[in-house]
């Protein structure tokens, strides 16, 4: 399977995180340009793949995930700004016959992503 | 975690109020670290970062890393710095009246890195520049920022 996916990990919860927002953008021209925003499902996944492999070019793209918003909206009292609020990841697809899985692991300190599949 | 910070900032408090004594004591009573790092003075805060090679197992020379803050919607450049000594700063990032509470985000130029080292990677690589966003919400803590990373990921944590 090729494409690009992503599962959000809540490790303060020790669960999938569900429900949290992540925009995704594509690099054109110079600059992001936002595609959707898409969240997460109960299993910490999102319903659909973030893009299909058809659609997956050779190029930069960007998974922003609302990680902050995620423990607010759980009644978690962060600090103002957040240390961990919105998180940019970015990363190039480099052959379109490859799976590009971007998993986030986080907490309101840490975060984690990394190639995965 | 939101009991922990409940306690982390009452410690806080009282460390601003009852000065250097009670960090001397948060030394010596076995408080954890995640709470002693906290204990700062006014003025006493600072940024730092520690950014660490996964991959070659010890970070190399020629690290870039700039530093920026969110002002008027956009990330303004403070500096941009080179890493020495395995991943850390000449000097703190940030100290005294230049910690300032806001939004700052630390770009890590990974690309120009690792083909500096030579590492066999395609092009173009799975991270290239990082964008490391964190909020700094009180200038009299110490803040320490340790990044781990290698060309297929990347973690960041509030350190001490």
């Amino acid at each position: 399977m090729a494409g690009i996916t992503t599962h959000v990990l809540d490790n303060e919860a020790g669960s999938p995180g569900a429900g949290m927002r992540i925009d995704f953008s594509v690099w054109e021209n110079g600059a992001f340009k936002f595609v959707r925003t898409v969240h997460t499902n109960n299993d910490g996944r999102t319903d659909g793949m973030i893009l299909k492999p058809p659609d997956t070019k050779v190029g930069r793209y960007e998974l922003k995930f609302y990680v902050a918003e995620y423990y607010a909206k759980q009644g978690m009292d962060l600090p103002d700004p957040p240390f961990v609020e919105t998180v940019p990841v970015r990363f190039s697809v480099f052959d379109t016959k490859q799976h590009y899985h971007v998993p986030m692991l986080c907490t309101p300190w840490t975060c984690t992503t990394y190639r995965g599949s | 975690m939101s009991t922990s910070d409940i306690d982390r900032r009452d410690f806080v408090v009282t460390g601003l109020a009852a000065g250097a004594a009670v960090g001397v004591l948060a030394a010596t009573s076995g408080c954890s670290q995640a709470t002693s790092m906290q204990v700062a003075a006014a003025g006493e805060g600072r940024l730092t970062l520690h950014a660490i090679d996964t991959y070659y197992g010890q970070t190399r020379e020629g690290l870039i890393i700039d530093l920026s803050r969110l002002e008027g919607g956009e990330y303004k450049l403070i500096k941009s710095v080179e890493t020495v000594k395995r991943g850390r700063t000449a000097e703190p990032l940030l100290e005294g009246k230049d910690v300032k509470v806001g939004r700052y985000e630390l770009l890590m130029h990974l690309d120009d890195y690792f083909a500096h080292h030579k590492a066999d990677l395609p092009t173009p690589q799975f991270l290239s520049t990082v964008a490391i966003r964190f909020g700094l919400y009180d200038a009299n803590q110490k803040f320490h920022v340790p990044i781990l990373f290698s060309p297929w990921s990347y973690s960041y944590y509030r350190g001490s």
